[in-house]
C-alpha cells in the first residue's frame, strides 16, 4: 500500500513538475506549487507582484521579475532598487487596504512569517497567493524558478537559479576536504541563542567544513546555556553584525580567555542580512564564513 | 499630670458653618463625655484633639505646648486613642495587637521586653480577653475586639485617654467594667475624654459633659449642670422622661405614639 | 522567631550549593568539592566560579529584592494583593529597556535605561498621587494602577513598531530572566543596605499595617514613613528589574507565604522575605537552566510553577 501511494505521489509530483516546466506549460496556464504545498495557476504572467517579506522581495527580484514588483514591506531593502517600492506595512501586520489598492495579480508571501488570518482574508478576496520559505540551498533555487514561472521571466530566473546551484556546488567541492573545525554560531546574545543543522546557517557552516557544536539540537533556533558553549569549547565563534551598529555581541566571551576561540582570537562577525535570508546572497555569506573559517584554520 | 486644652477650636466638619468655638480645659482626674446626635462631629473632635486631623481654626495644647509643634512620638507617650473603626488587612494575634501599645515607648532597635509583655498580658486579663491571646483578631466577636482595643490603650498607658464609643458592642457587664476602669484611671490622675451614645452611661460615670449640636454649637461643663432634660431633648430632637435610680438620673426616650 | 531566620539561612546556603552543583554540564560532587578547594579542572572552575556563582548570587539578590519590595508595598497600601509592580514601576523600567534595545544600545545602557525608566515611573506616580495634597493609600494605588496601564500600552506600541529580529530579546526581557544579570554585586549591595535601613523601621511598619490613623496615634510619623517605604520599595524593584527584567510572582507570593507561617511581624517578615525570595529564585533559576538542558527556560515560568502549589498548600493548611 505504502509503496503504491509513494509511487502515486512521485507520479503526481513528476506530472506537476512537468506542468510547471516552462516548455511544457501551455501559453494560457502558468502553474507552480508553493512551499505550503498549494498549487497556483495563473492565466497570464503576473505583472503586478506584491511581496510580503524582505526575503520574498529579494527572491522575486532574483527571479528576474524586479520590474514587475509593485509592493514590499518594511525592511524590503535588497536589491537597492527594492528600497523605492511602495510599502504595505510590516510583514507581521499587512496593510490590506493599501495592498488591495495596488491591485496585485500575484502576492508572494512567507509561509511562517505572515499572519495566517490576514492571509486567509486575502485568499477569500480571491487574490493569487504564492507562499515560499526555502529551507535548503536547492529550495532557494527552486523558489526562484517557480516565481519566475509565474512572472513569465523564466529565462532570467532559471539562469539565476542554476548559477546559485553551480556556485554552491563549487564551494561544496572546494571545501569537501577542508579540515573540520568546530563552530558556535551565536544568533542572539541575551538570551543566548544558536541554530541547529536544519537551519540554513547551519547548512552554510557545513558547506565550509565547519562543525556546528549544536548541530543536533531538537529545535531550529534553541536558547542555550553559556555553560555548554564553554564545555564544547568551539574553535570559532561567529555572529551576524548588524549594519550601522558596533560589533560588541561577542565581547562577553572575552571574559573566558582560556576558550580556544578567544585565545586564538577567532571571534568573527559576518554581515547579518545575507546570512539570515534564504536568497542567492547566501553565496556572499558562505564566501564570508568560509573565509573566516580559513583564517581560523591558519592560526 | 496632663492637661489638654483647646483655644477657640473649630473642628473641620466638611460643609458646616463654624459654629461655636471650643475653649475647653480637660484636666487630670476628670472623665469627659461628649454627647451629640449622629454627624455632630464627635469623632472629628476626638481626632482633632489627638492631632490626627487639622482644625479649621484655633489650636489644641498638650501641657501648654501647641500640639502641631510636637512630634507624634512625644504626643503618643502622653495621649492615646481607641478608634471606633479598626483596620485589619493583615492577620494579627490578640497579644501582638495589645503589644503595639508599647510602640511609642520603645526605641527603633529595641524589641519588647518582659515588662512590656507583662503589661500587655495584664491589660488583656483586666479586659477578660487574656484567654484569647493567641487567637487571630479577625476571629473575635465585635465585643471581644473592642475589649482588645481598650487593652491596647491600657498597654500604651498614656496620661490622656481619648475613646470613641468605648462601650460599642459590649455586653452590659463589660460596659460597666469598662466605665469603672475609666473612672478608676481618672482617680489615678489620668484624663479620660470619650464620645458616648448612651446618655445614662454618661450620667452615671462622667464628671464633665460636652454637648455637640449638629449645627456646630456646643456647650460644656460639669455633668450635674449639663444633664438638663430640656437641653438633651433639644440635642437629640427627642422627648425624654427622667427618673432617678441608684442616685443617678436615668433618661428614657418617649415613644412617638405616646 | 530567630530560629526561622536561621533555618531560612541554612536553606539559602543549600540552594546556592545546589545551584553551583547543577547545570547543563554535569559536575560530580567530588569534582565540585575539588573545584571549591581550588583544585578542579579549568573548565569546571570556570563554570562554577564565573558562570554559576555570579548567576546564583544575582538570582538570590533579585528574588530577595522583589520579595522585600512586595512586603513593603503590601504594608504601604494595606493591600495584601499589592506586588512590587502594582504601581507601574516595572512598566516604566520595561519602556526604558525596550527603547534602549530598539535603538540598539549595549547591555549596560539597557540596564541604565531600565533603571531610569523605573525611577521616572516612581516620580510620576509620586507626583500625580501627591497632586492636590489629599493623599491616601487607595489614591496612590489607583494612580499607580492607571499609570501602569498606560505603560502597558506604550510597551505594546514599542513591540508593534519593532523589527521582528529584535523581538526575541525584548520578549525575554519582559518575561524576566536572570541571564540578563551582568554582575550580582549592585543588587546584593542594595539588598543589604535596604535591610539595614528598614530593620529599625520594622516595628513602625507593624503599626502602620493597622491603618494610618492607628499608627499616627501610636506615635508614627505616617506621611514621612509612607514616602520612605514607597521610595525604598521603588528603589529595590528598580534594582531587581534592572538586574533580571520583570520577574513576576515572587514579590506577591513570598511575603504571603511567610505571613501564613510566621505571622505578620515585619521584623521577621522583612529579613525572612529577603531570604525566602532569594531561595525561591535561586531554585527556580537552577531548574530553568536544567529542566530541558542545554536549552533554557525563562525563570518566570518556574517561579510560578513552584510558587502556585506551595502557596495554595499553605493557604489550605492555614486557619
Amino acid at each position: 500500500m505504502r509503496s503504491r501511494w509513494l509511487s502515486l505521489k512521485i507520479t503526481l509530483g513528476l506530472l506537476l513538475g512537468v506542468l510547471a516546466h516552462p516548455l511544457a506549460a501551455s501559453e494560457t496556464q502558468r502553474c507552480a506549487v508553493d512551499d505550503a504545498g498549494k498549487q497556483l495557476c495563473l492565466t497570464a504572467a503576473a505583472q503586478r507582484i506584491a511581496t510580503l517579506s524582505p526575503g520574498a522581495t529579494e527572491l522575486t527580484f532574483a527571479a528576474g521579475a524586479g520590474d514587475q514588483v509593485i509592493a514590499g514591506v518594511n525592511y524590503s531593502d535588497y536589491p537597492p532598487a527594492a528600497r523605492k517600492l511602495p510599502l504595505v506595512g510590516n510583514h507581521t501586520r499587512i496593510d490590506v487596504e493599501a495592498l488591495l489598492a495596488l491591485k496585485p495579480d500575484l502576492i508572494v508571501t512567507w509561509v511562517t512569517g505572515n499572519p495566517p488570518a490576514q492571509m486567509e482574508l486575502l485568499q477569500e478576496l480571491g487574490l493569487p497567493i504564492f507562499a515560499i520559505e526555502p529551507r535548503t540551498f536547492d529550495g532557494v533555487s527552486s523558489a526562484i524558478e517557480r516565481i519566475s514561472t509565474l512572472a513569465g521571466t523564466e529565462t532570467e530566473g532559471f539562469a539565476e537559479a542554476e548559477r546559485f546551484r553551480t556556485d554552491i556546488a563549487v564551494f561544496s567541492e572546494q571545501y569537501r576536504h577542508a579540515e573540520p573545525i568546530s563552530v558556535f554560531y551565536q544568533v542572539w546574545e541575551t538570551p543566548l541563542m544558536t541554530i541547529n543543522n536544519e537551519h540554513l546557517i547551519g547548512k552554510v557552516l557545513q558547506l565550509c567544513g565547519g562543525v556546528n557544536v549544536f548541530a543536533d539540537m531538537p529545535r531550529l533556533v534553541p536558547r542555550i546555556s553559556p555553560e555548554v558553549v564553554l564545555e564544547a569549547d568551539p574553535e570559532v565563534i561567529l555572529t551576524g553584525s548588524v549594519e550601522g551598529a558596533r560589533d560588541v555581541q561577542l565581547d562577553h566571551w572575552k571574559s573566558y580567555p582560556k576558550m580556544r576561540a578567544v585565545a586564538n582570537n577567532n571571534l568573527f562577525y559576518v554581515p547579518a542580512s545575507p546570512i539570515s535570508r534564504p536568497t542567492p546572497r547566501l553565496l556572499e555569506a558562505s564566501r564570508d564564513i568560509c573565509q573566516k573559517l580559513d583564517i581560523a584554520r591558519d592560526r | 499630670m496632663s492637661i489638654l486644652q483647646t483655644r477657640d477650636l473649630i473642628i473641620n466638619v466638611p460643609s458646616r458653618a463654624d459654629g461655636f468655638p471650643l475653649s475647653i480645659c480637660i484636666e487630670s482626674g476628670q472623665v469627659w463625655g461628649v454627647l451629640g446626635p449622629n454627624g455632630a462631629g464627635k469623632t472629628t473632635l476626638l481626632h482633632t484633639l489627638a492631632g490626627l486631623l487639622p482644625a479649621r481654626s484655633g489650636q489644641v495644647f498638650l501641657n501648654n505646648q501647641a500640639l502641631i509643634e510636637l512630634k507624634r512620638r512625644a504626643i503618643a507617650r502622653q495621649l492615646g486613642l481607641v478608634f471606633q473603626e479598626r483596620q485589619d488587612s493583615f492577620p494579627a494575634t490578640v497579644l501582638e495587637t495589645a503589644l503595639i501599645g508599647r510602640h511609642p515607648w520603645l526605641s527603633p532597635w529595641q524589641s519588647e521586653q518582659a515588662t512590656d509583655l507583662q503589661r500587655a498580658q495584664q491589660a488583656l486579663a483586666t479586659m477578660d480577653v487574656d484567654h484569647l491571646s493567641e487567637r487571630l483578631l479577625s476571629t473575635l466577636s465585635g465585643g471581644e475586639r473592642q475589649r482588645v482595643a481598650i487593652a491596647t490603650l491600657m498597654t500604651q498607658d498614656p496620661n490622656i485617654w481619648l475613646l470613641d464609643e468605648p462601650t460599642n458592642h459590649l455586653d452590659l457587664h463589660h460596659q460597666v467594667k469598662v466605665m469603672s476602669l475609666l473612672r478608676d484611671q481618672a482617680t489615678l490622675n489620668k484624663t479620660v475624654f470619650m464620645c458616648l451614645h448612651d446618655l445614662n452611661l454618661a450620667a452615671r460615670w462622667c464628671s464633665h459633659i460636652l454637648l455637640l449640636y449638629t449645627n456646630g454649637d456646643a456647650c460644656w461643663g460639669e455633668a450635674k449642670t449639663m444633664l438638663q432634660p430640656s437641653a438633651l431633648e433639644q440635642l437629640y430632637s427627642q422627648k425624654l422622661i427622667t427618673v432617678e435610680v441608684d442616685g443617678a438620673p436615668v433618661f428614657v426616650p418617649v415613644c412617638a405614639g405616646q | 522567631m530567630m530560629r526561622s531566620l536561621l533555618a531560612l539561612s541554612v536553606i539559602a546556603l543549600v540552594a546556592t550549593v545546589l545551584a553551583l552543583a547543577i547545570g547543563s554540564v554535569t559536575i560530580p560532587p567530588s569534582e565540585l568539592w575539588a573545584v571549591i578547594q581550588g583544585k578542579g579542572s579549568m573548565l569546571h572552575s570556570t563554570l562554577v566560579w564565573e558562570l554559576r556563582l555570579p548567576r546564583a548570587l544575582a538570582a538570590f539578590a533579585t528574588g530577595g529584592l522583589l520579595a522585600v519590595a512586595g512586603a513593603l508595598m503590601q504594608v504601604l497600601l494595606r493591600n495584601p494583593l499589592a506586588d512590587p509592580y502594582v504601581l507601574g514601576l516595572s512598566g516604566g523600567a520595561a519602556v526604558g529597556a525596550l527603547l534602549a534595545m530598539l535603538s540598539g544600545m549595549g547591555a549596560l545602557l539597557i540596564s541604565g535605561s531600565a533603571f531610569a525608566g523605573a525611577m521616572l515611573a516612581t516620580v510620576l506616580v509620586f507626583g500625580l498621587a501627591h497632586g492636590t495634597g489629599s493623599w491616601t493609600a487607595s489614591r496612590l494605588l489607583l494612580t499607580g494602577v492607571v499609570v501602569a496601564a498606560g505603560w502597558g500600552a506604550v510597551i505594546t506600541l514599542i513591540l508593534a513598531l519593532t523589527p521582528s529580529y529584535k523581538l526575541p530579546g525584548m520578549l525575554y526581557w519582559l518575561m524576566g530572566d536572570v541571564s540578563y544579570a551582568r554582575t550580582p554585586w549592585p543588587a546584593l549591595l542594595v539588598l543589604a543596605l535596604a535591610i539595614a535601613v528598614i530593620m529599625p523601621l520594622a516595628r513602625n511598619l507593624n503599626v502602620l499595617a493597622r491603618g494610618s490613623m492607628q499608627a499616627a496615634a501610636l506615635g508614627v510619623s505616617v506621611r514621612p514613613l509612607e514616602w520612605t517605604i514607597y521610595l525604598l520599595a521603588s528603589l529595590l524593584t528598580a534594582t531587581a528589574v534592572t538586574t533580571a527584567g520583570s520577574i513576576g510572582f515572587v514579590g506577591l507570593i513570598v511575603p504571603h507565604m511567610l505571613r501564613l507561617v510566621l505571622g505578620n511581624d515585619q521584623r521577621i517578615i522583612l529579613p525572612a522575605s529577603a531570604l525566602a525570595g532569594g531561595i525561591l529564585l535561586v531554585l527556580a533559576d537552577t531548574l530553568a537552566r536544567t529542566v530541558i538542558a542545554p536549552e533554557q527556560l525563562p525563570v518566570g515560568v518556574i517561579t510560578a510553577l513552584l510558587g502556585v502549589p506551595t502557596f495554595l498548600y499553605l493557604l489550605h493548611r492555614s486557619r
